[in-house]
């Protein structure tokens, strides 16, 4: 065995340590061939020249002011410009899609949450007074599913100021949102993180591989005692374990050696609020820089980022009240909710320019990427439904039609745009939602 | 259905009721527990103060916490209704993972962790007789109940392969350890039942200490307990109820106690307090976690030290303060260091909880207090009941003032004049109208814009001039006990009372009235009821 020493800690030769793995030293009763959990093809990181799309979704909430964000003339090109709450895209209109005029078609039986469940998960609530949970899982879960499963994290779900997010595996089933910077950076590109050529493999890891078969097996006992829910329950659980179990196999094999990826700096390990005011900005600066390296060192393809959550009640930077109060009791025209609305825009295009900034093949990692940003409602006082607030950023590999400002006249549903994205990241599906949001057609507007 | 949810329903479709609902009028009284009808029993995950504890039962206070857990969320207004029905995302799988290896780490790292839990000395790097002895005793703290043979053979083969690996018994030992911290037989309470040998459905005994525990003292059994399980002694009612007496003796029942009033009010919600501190100059860092510890620490005293009439938790004027709250009530603080006990003024208006900033701040928006708000958290804390959210599609902003509008009251009445609104606003603001001479942090003021603050009102029939006599109105209204009793039902049992344990609610809460609403009595009560003791069978 050739054993190398690193921080106080000792670690086996990668190879020695597979021939043990291989030879069955580590496998416990009745339990699959470890080999199985590695990638057997070994393309987990290996991209063969073909460029892999990513989502994001990046969410506000408590709405916008709909006559002073949809721009005034439709197309693509010169035919169209930003409207005044969408100024803060002027770089990146090139790159950019807005999406006006569609609707979430289910009921609005509970202000902002009906709306949030309808737009994100295509299903209207379980029990409007019981309404933690979604009863469907959300897009983000539905595009991991699919494009997630080769990298190191399925997805990542992250937040600037505590937000709760509305990531959902399915009903009770909520990913938490990740808040601070310096933990997101920790566990993306902390002590596991390596860079090519480090070959130091910490031993301890196949080794917890073969304890998760352990408690698999505990899960299989106790599953075998449950009831139905509970069986539900521990499915989830066990799917969080072969989550793991991949994960654990791949930080054993070489790290990839993309172009693009760069280490980035630590964060800071807090950043307080400033006269009890959240610094949003900020903390999204830092949130933006991390998502877009962990898209470009290829740890994940899928990341849900919640800016805000509905109703939040944050104060904003330069606001006389909270966010969701500004909503309902600002008068007039409401310009402070105006300027709620933009501060979410340019942390929106904080997060796209993060992108934009990271070459991949022959354009950028925001060409490569579908980025989908929306709100729970429209008009917050009224908690309106209808006419959704959608951007769409980066072309998802030239599929989406960009520079370009789709208005759906017909008020059509807005499940047809989660479809087409769904569509443009190659996955094979030709419905989405249920009850009145179940589309089979997808807005083909959208496609290039 | 959940009682709770019964007169949700009812509200929902008709949105009139709101709050006027007669308390349930009950029969003559009854002596005997009622037979109940539970829902099948769940798993029930530890929510992270449960986890938190019982690490610390395991190592030791010096034992360092994994920085994140998955966080709990609140159902039907108790974490531990969220902690029965919600399922761990992978990221949570994840963390336990990594806390597992790291908390073993720590415990069998060299030093006074790893001398205090191992009960041999391993001769050699391989030791399958001290691993097992190990994992078998530090295996029954953690699951709460023995091992079977099968189960310490695989994760004492684990251990022996790992250190073979690492080349120290330890280092190998720790992949045992992190194994029985991540199984679920750790991470979930295993509460389903057994045949009883008189018939029907009995818990076990191991599941009677878990349930027991993590109920009265929101940890892990002790040692105590695991030997009265293994003795059988807990499904023996005489050995049964001296076991709840020595617990409810013990120091850990106020840890307990503290536990369950922390979710009912959700005073978590304390670490995010945030308000503007232009408008709120007695803002500052720590008044959130300062008001948690007032709530805690009245309540404490009332139940534990006092032992009075639990109805006094509205209307008391004994309270604790520190330097921070001091500030804010323009009392003197007792101590300049931490808390102190201090009794409010007899002639002031802020008296029982309600005068606590940890509601007035919290129900209540970054720059102005609410009536709504304040209204809701009585509706829904106090009383057990929801109101509907408001229809959607609805224009909520309330119309421009009038140019005299100058107190909330004159500001909300648009919410009481237009009938549709007032369905569900009348159960609400009148509350919260009472509650206006405390501003969004909780600072007495007699005037709003220089208007005297008009604070009278009625809850239920009952009227009230101002702030302490809502206090007094409340304390006597027949849903405030009722709802106590079900929030300590619901905490220990996972859930609010079903249609099937209405009758053994409402006998709960005549036992409770008749014990002079001492809630000591009422947590006796709920741990040596035979619902506590009779699950329903799982339904494979």
């Amino acid at each position: 065995m050739s054993w190398h020493r690193k921080n106080g800690r000792l670690f086996l030769d990668r190879r020695t340590l597979l021939r043990g793995t291989l030879a069955g030293g580590l496998i416990s009763v009745g339990l699959p061939p470890l080999e199985a959990m590695f990638n057997v093809n070994g393309t987990a990181y290996a991209l063969d020249g073909v460029l892999p799309k990513r989502f994001g979704m990046f969410f506000w909430g408590n709405g916008n002011r709909p006559e002073r964000w949809t721009p005034s003339s439709a197309g693509l090109g010169s035919d169209w410009s930003l409207s005044e709450s969408l100024q803060p895209l002027a770089a990146l209109k090139s790159k950019l899609t807005v999406v006006t005029g569609t609707d979430v078609k289910l009921p609005n039986d509970a202000p902002h949450t009906s709306g949030a469940a309808g737009l994100l998960s295509g299903a209207r609530l379980g029990n409007i007074l019981d309404d933690n949970s979604f009863t469907a899982p959300s897009i983000d879960q539905v595009i991991a599913n699919d494009i997630g499963g080769d990298t190191l994290y399925r997805s990542l779900e992250t937040g600037v100021a505590g937000s709760n997010g509305n990531s959902f595996n399915g009903p009770g089933s909520k990913n938490p949102v990740e808040s601070s910077p310096f933990a997101l950076y920790e566990r993306v590109f902390g002590d596991t993180f390596r860079e090519p050529g480090d070959t130091e493999v910490d031993p301890m890891l196949g080794l917890r591989q073969s304890a998760l078969d352990a408690v698999i097996g505990h899960i299989g006992s106790l599953n075998a005692r449950v009831g139905a829910n509970d069986k539900i329950r521990l499915d989830q659980h066990l799917t969080g374990i072969r989550e793991l179990e991949p994960r654990l196999a791949r930080l054993q094999e070489d790290p990839p050696d993309l172009a693009a990826c760069l280490k980035p700096g630590v964060p800071n390990n807090a950043y307080p609020d400033i006269d009890g005011r959240p610094q949003l900005a900020l903390v999204n600066g830092v949130m933006s820089e991390l998502l877009a390296m962990a898209f470009a060192c290829d740890q994940t393809r899928v990341f849900s980022h919640w800016f805000t959550d509905p109703l939040n009640d944050l104060l904003f930077p330069s606001a006389s009240a909270g966010s969701h109060d500004l909503t309902h009791n600002e008068g007039g025209d409401q310009p402070e909710v105006q300027a709620n609305t933009v501060y979410a825009i340019e942390a929106f295009a904080t997060l796209l320019t993060a992108l934009e900034a990271i070459p991949e093949g022959s354009g950028t990692l925001l060409d490569n990427c579908a980025i989908l940003a929306s709100s729970e409602v429209s008009l917050g006082q009224t908690h309106s439904i209808l006419d959704m607030p959608i951007l769409i950023g980066g072309s998802a590999c030239g599929v989406l039609k960009t520079d370009h400002h789709f208005q759906s006249l017909g008020g059509e549903n807005v499940s047809k745009v989660t479809l087409a994205i769904m569509q443009a990241l190659d996955m094979n599906v030709n419905e989405f939602g249920t009850d009145e949001a179940h589309v089979t057609e997808p807005l083909t507007g959208l496609f290039a | 259905m959940k009682t709770h949810s019964l007169l949700l329903t009812a509200l929902a479709f008709t949105c009139v009721s709101c709050g006027t609902d007669a308390p349930v009028v009950r029969d003559s009284p009854v002596s005997s527990e009622p037979a109940a009808t539970p829902p099948e029993p769940v798993i029930r995950r530890l929510t992270e103060s449960q986890y938190e504890s019982s690490v610390h039962d395991l190592f030791g206070e010096d034992s360092v916490l994994p920085l994140r857990i998955e966080p709990d969320i609140e159902q039907d207004g108790l974490l531990s209704i969220g902690s029965a029905h919600n399922s761990l995302s992978p990221l949570g799988v994840e963390q336990y993972e990594e806390a597992s290896f790291s908390l073993a780490e720590q415990a069998l790292a060299p030093g006074p962790i790893r001398d205090a839990i191992m009960p041999c000395q391993p001769a050699a790097i391989q030791d399958a007789d001290c691993a097992r002895n190990a994992l078998s005793t530090l295996g029954r703290q953690a699951w709460r109940r023995p091992l079977t043979n099968a189960e310490l053979d695989t994760i004492v083969a684990l251990s022996g392969t790992a250190a073979d690996i690492r080349g120290d018994f330890y280092l190998g030992l720790e992949l045992g350890l992190g194994t029985l911290l991540q199984s679920p037989y750790f991470v979930y309470r295993v509460e389903l039942g057994e045949a009883a040998p008189e018939g029907g459905r009995r818990y076990t005994n191991n599941e009677m200490a878990t349930k027991l525990s993590y109920f009265l003292w929101n940890t892990a059994p002790d040692e105590a307990l695991l030997t009265a399980a293994e003795n059988g002694e807990l499904t023996e009612s005489v050995a049964l109820n001296t076991q709840v007496e020595r617990m409810l003796d013990d120091p850990k029942a106020r840890q307990g106690f503290r536990n369950l009033i922390s979710e009912m009010l959700a005073l978590y919600e304390l670490d995010e307090l945030s308000k503007d501190p232009n408008v709120f100059p007695a803002m500052r860092t720590g008044i959130g976690p300062s008001a948690r510890e007032e709530t805690l620490l009245t309540v404490e005293a009332l139940v534990f030290d006092r032992q009075d009439d639990f109805r006094s938790w509205m209307t008391t004027r004994d309270t604790f303060v520190d330097q921070n709250l001091a500030m804010i009530y323009a009392v003197a603080a007792p101590n300049l260091e931490g808390f102190g006990p201090t009794h409010l003024p007899d002639d002031g208006l802020r008296s029982g909880l309600l005068g606590q900033v940890s509601i007035l701040a919290t129900a209540a928006h970054p720059v102005s207090s609410s009536a709504t708000l304040r209204g809701l958290f009585v509706r829904n804390k106090l009383l057990c009941q929801d109101i509907p959210p408001p229809p959607a599609d609805v224009d909520t902003s309330i119309p421009e003032p009038e140019p005299g509008a100058l107190t909330l009251r004159d500001r909300v009445a648009s919410h009481l004049e237009n009938d549709f609104c007032a369905t569900c606003h009348s159960a609400m603001d009148p509350i919260g109208l009472a509650l206006e001479n405390f501003d969004g942090i909780g600072i007495y003021r007699e005037t709003e814009n220089g208007v005297v603050i008009d604070a009278h009102g009625e809850i239920d029939g009952e009227s009230y001039d101002n702030a302490e006599g809502l206090g007094r109105v409340l304390a006597l209204n027949p849903g405030y006990t009722a709802c106590m009793t079900d929030t300590v039902f619901g905490y220990a049992e996972g859930h609010r009372p079903t249609l099937g344990e209405l009758g053994l609610s409402e006998w709960l809460l005549e036992r409770f009235e008749q014990e002079g609403y001492s809630m000591k009595s009422l947590l006796r009560e709920v741990a040596t009821s035979q619902a506590f003791r009779t699950p329903s069978e799982v339904v494979q």
